[in-house]
């Protein structure tokens, strides 16, 4: 275990991904799971620290200790159980790591957690994947668990909490809780957890969280939910993961696609009839024309910019998806195409490509719009305004709602006099809304616009949150979502579990002792 | 006109990782068109005009058919995989012998014979010499530019300490060092097409070679050993505060 106080201004420690500053007095970076023990025994509060790629604060802290799990990286283990194959992980491991660890079939490396399983999963012809593919591949899987992580194959595969077999838990008393999913449910809205002074009654909210939509706001519910499921979307409020168990799925061939039609509406038409067209693709993401100009004028300054052939000049927008390479392949693509062509597309006006290589340079075509965006932001912020920080929406609506939320972001965000391009997940009924900034006035009617769209999704059936989390910078949108009452659920469920208010103050709601920045 | 690219199955040598006792992991690193022999594609892709023909090919196992109908994809008009358990373990020359024996049966029509530079797994860069050897053919190597010239080609060869542009006759062996790094990409329209296209495989018989010209019977050249070198070079630091002193010592020491 090793100290580090006297931070530094600049300390990596006290940032994350939001850029957000915040202060600690020192950082704890831990072994294993008895230098936790130990730490969540003598210090005051504690942030939990992984990777820091969290876009909402979540890891930042204002005081007290950063307890940093970045030695706790290695893949612990391969196991099965009746659902499938598993892999067991400490919380450092990031999504990448555990990707390439499927991917180079380590499976002989690592102990067993049950007996063959290492052996079944070498042998198996199709392989392997971890279903969950945030946009982020460097952050932390503890991150991920903790914060409930999405990415584009949500759309097929659900978020990782349908991922999560096991979790072990160090809570606030430092008594451990190792929990698989199945062995521990609540009764009706109350859950009894084991402490080291006896079991605790933890009164659930009783607001109905929203499973209609892609959704991180707030604190998971449901009658009779899993203990694996209170911690899982948490954001660390309860207590640290010290391990945990992921299910894989057999994997497949697949094939990416870009498919370019004229014009915003197109796409966006087309993705609707996409959903009802029978074919379903892994996930659907969407471009409109000021995210492919965006790209264009990226390329314009480095034609190496993701690698990919010139943008057609004729395209406006964009459709983005992959599909199984499997015997229906040639008919999902006959069923697409009288689809596409009555959007002004055509096959021949499409990429597509299937080598690990092609798909990874797609992906990375898909994230350029946001980094663009970012690094460009990071500019202003490193030049004419300090303060300025990306402007990005994380709202969802049902996508019965989507038309209604799609023709509110423009005509809000023009209302204010500002820019803003749309990419991202539409077959969720969540497509990002990138504000582009120019300077520190739009920065704040930004923040003003963003609270009206917020209150708008919610009132569409949605989430304010529907993948990055709450952590701290989006508290009130918990307010806004469950109201007064609902807040105060979620803090009797904090102050059951963590009585002292230790870990992770501030994140999702405040406990009175106020977050400063 | 017809423009013959010769490509190779590589394993995606970005991926390949070394272990601690300093073996290659392979296990999980999937098999790709040679980067370099991409080059040449596209080198290729870029010449053609309406009429003329691409045509791809490779000598590998059977699964080395994946690395041509990525070819085809990408604009390729016919394929070729010359594939016989006979020319496995094939060196430099039997591989060569080969290349030159289909180019002799299927090709002798070829307005240009186009490879990569080396392939990125051998490293060699020797195939494309000995086949312009063994076929008495122009060799233009670490090519960076080829254009038409009228009837003719002229292509750019950077030698590193000097660049020579030459004209290119007719029927030439070109190697390419340099291409577009934002690799093509096929339309759903041409995957679909090419789903329906036929790699014609070749064996030896259908070369016309005898069994001691291919494979390991057809080399001459054996991998007795192969391991990892690590060149170590330390440095010294020359104290610059005393100069004289400094410039005795640099003396002393060259």
């Amino acid at each position: 275990m090793m100290r580090i106080s006297d931070l530094p201004e600049d300390s990596p420690y006290t940032i994350d991904e939001c850029k957000i500053r915040g202060h600690a007095d020192e950082v704890v970076i831990v072994e294993n799971e008895e230098d936790i023990i130990e730490t969540v025994r003598t210090s005051g509060r504690i942030t939990i620290s992984g990777m820091r790629t969290g876009m909402c604060g979540g890891s930042v802290p204002y005081g007290g200790t950063v307890l940093s799990l970045e030695r706790l990286d290695r893949v612990l283990g391969v196991g099965e159980d009746e659902r499938g194959f598993f892999v067991r992980v400490q919380p450092c491991v990031t999504v990448r790591q555990l990707n390439d660890f499927i991917r180079r079939r380590g499976y002989l490396s690592v102990p067993f957690v049950t007996e063959g399983a290492a052996e079944r999963m070498s042998s198996d012809p199709d392989g392997f994947f971890y279903p969950v593919d945030p946009t982020e591949l460097n952050g932390s899987l503890g991150g991920n668990i903790a914060s409930n992580a999405s990415g584009s194959r949500t759309f097929k595969y659900g978020p990782t909490r349908n991922w999560v077999r096991r979790v072990r838990v160090v809570l606030s008393d430092g008594s451990v809780l190792d929990v698989t999913r199945g062995e521990l449910r609540a009764e009706g809205r109350i859950i009894r957890i084991p402490f080291a002074d006896g079991i605790r009654e933890i009164p659930l909210p009783t607001y109905d969280y929203n499973m209609a939509v892609k959704n991180t706001t707030g604190l998971f519910v449901e009658d009779g939910m899993d203990a694996v499921d209170l911690f899982v979307g948490s954001e660390g409020m309860f207590g640290v993961i010290v391990e945990a168990d992921l299910y894989l799925a057999s994997a497949h061939p697949l094939i990416s696609n870009i498919v370019f039609l004229p014009n915003d509406g197109d796409a966006y038409s087309l993705s609707k009839d996409f959903r009802s067209s029978g074919v379903v693709p892994e996930f659907l993401e969407f471009f409109d024309s000021g995210s492919l100009d965006l790209i264009r004028s990226s390329r314009r300054d480095d034609p190496r910019f993701t690698e990919m052939p010139d943008i057609p000049d004729t395209a406006g927008s964009a459709l983005f998806f992959d599909l199984p390479m499997d015997d229906d392949l040639c008919s999902s693509y006959a069923r697409l195409e009288p689809l596409i062509r009555r959007y002004g597309g055509s096959l021949a006006d499409s990429w597509c490509g299937h080598e690990l290589k092609d798909r990874q340079r797609f992906f990375s075509f898909r994230h350029s719009v946001p980094q663009t965006i970012f690094e460009y932001v990071a500019r202003l912020k490193g030049s004419s305004a300090p303060r300025i920080n990306k402007m990005g929406t994380d709202m969802s609506v049902p996508l019965d709602r989507l038309d209604e939320m799609m023709a509110f972001y423009d005509s809000k965000i023009k209302e204010y006099g500002l820019e803003y391009v749309i990419f991202g997940h539409i077959g969720n009924g969540h497509p990002h809304v990138e504000i582009i900034l120019k300077d520190m006035d739009d920065y704040a009617k930004a923040k003003a616009c963003y609270v009206e769209l917020a209150r708008r999704a919610i009132e569409l059936g949605g989430s304010p949150s529907a993948e990055h989390g709450i952590g701290k910078l989006k508290v009130d949108y918990v307010t806004m979502m469950y109201g007064e009452d609902g807040v105060e659920e979620i803090r009797a469920v904090k102050r059951a579990m963590d009585p002292e208010n230790i870990f992770n103050d501030g994140n999702v709601v405040t406990m009175g002792r106020g977050v400063t920045e | 006109m017809r423009f013959v690219v010769f490509v190779k199955q590589v394993p995606d040598t970005t991926l390949i990782e070394v272990d601690e006792n300093g073996n290659l992991r392979r296990a999980g690193v999937p098999s790709i068109l040679d980067p370099c022999s991409e080059h040449a594609m596209e080198t290729a892709l870029g010449l053609r005009s309406e009429g003329d023909v691409v045509t791809a090919v490779t000598m590998g196992p059977p699964q080395a058919e994946s690395a041509l109908r990525r070819c085809l994809e990408i604009g390729a008009d016919e394929a070729f995989l010359l594939s016989d358990r006979a020319f496995a373990g094939a060196d430099v020359r039997a591989t060569a012998r080969a290349l030159s024996a289909f180019v002799e049966r299927f090709a002798g029509d070829a307005t240009l014979l186009l490879f990569g530079r080396q392939a990125s797994d051998g490293d060699t860069g020797q195939v494309p010499a000995e086949v312009a050897e063994m076929l008495g053919r122009e060799q233009f190597c670490y090519s960076t530019k080829v254009e038409r010239a009228g009837d003719a080609f002229r292509c750019t060869q950077d030698y590193g300490d000097e660049i020579r542009v030459c004209s290119v006759p007719s029927g030439s062996v070109v190697s390419v060092s340099e291409g577009d790094v934002n690799r093509r990409l096929p339309s759903i329209e041409r995957f679909m097409a090419v789903r329906n296209m036929t790699v014609t495989v070749l064996g030896r018989i259908d070369l016309g070679l005898g069994n001691f010209s291919v494979g390991m019977n057809g080399s001459r050249t054996r991998i007795v050993e192969s391991r990892n070198v690590r060149s170590v070079r330390s440095g010294t630091v020359i104290d610059g505060s005393d100069p004289v002193g400094a410039a005795a010592h640099l003396r002393e020491v060259l």
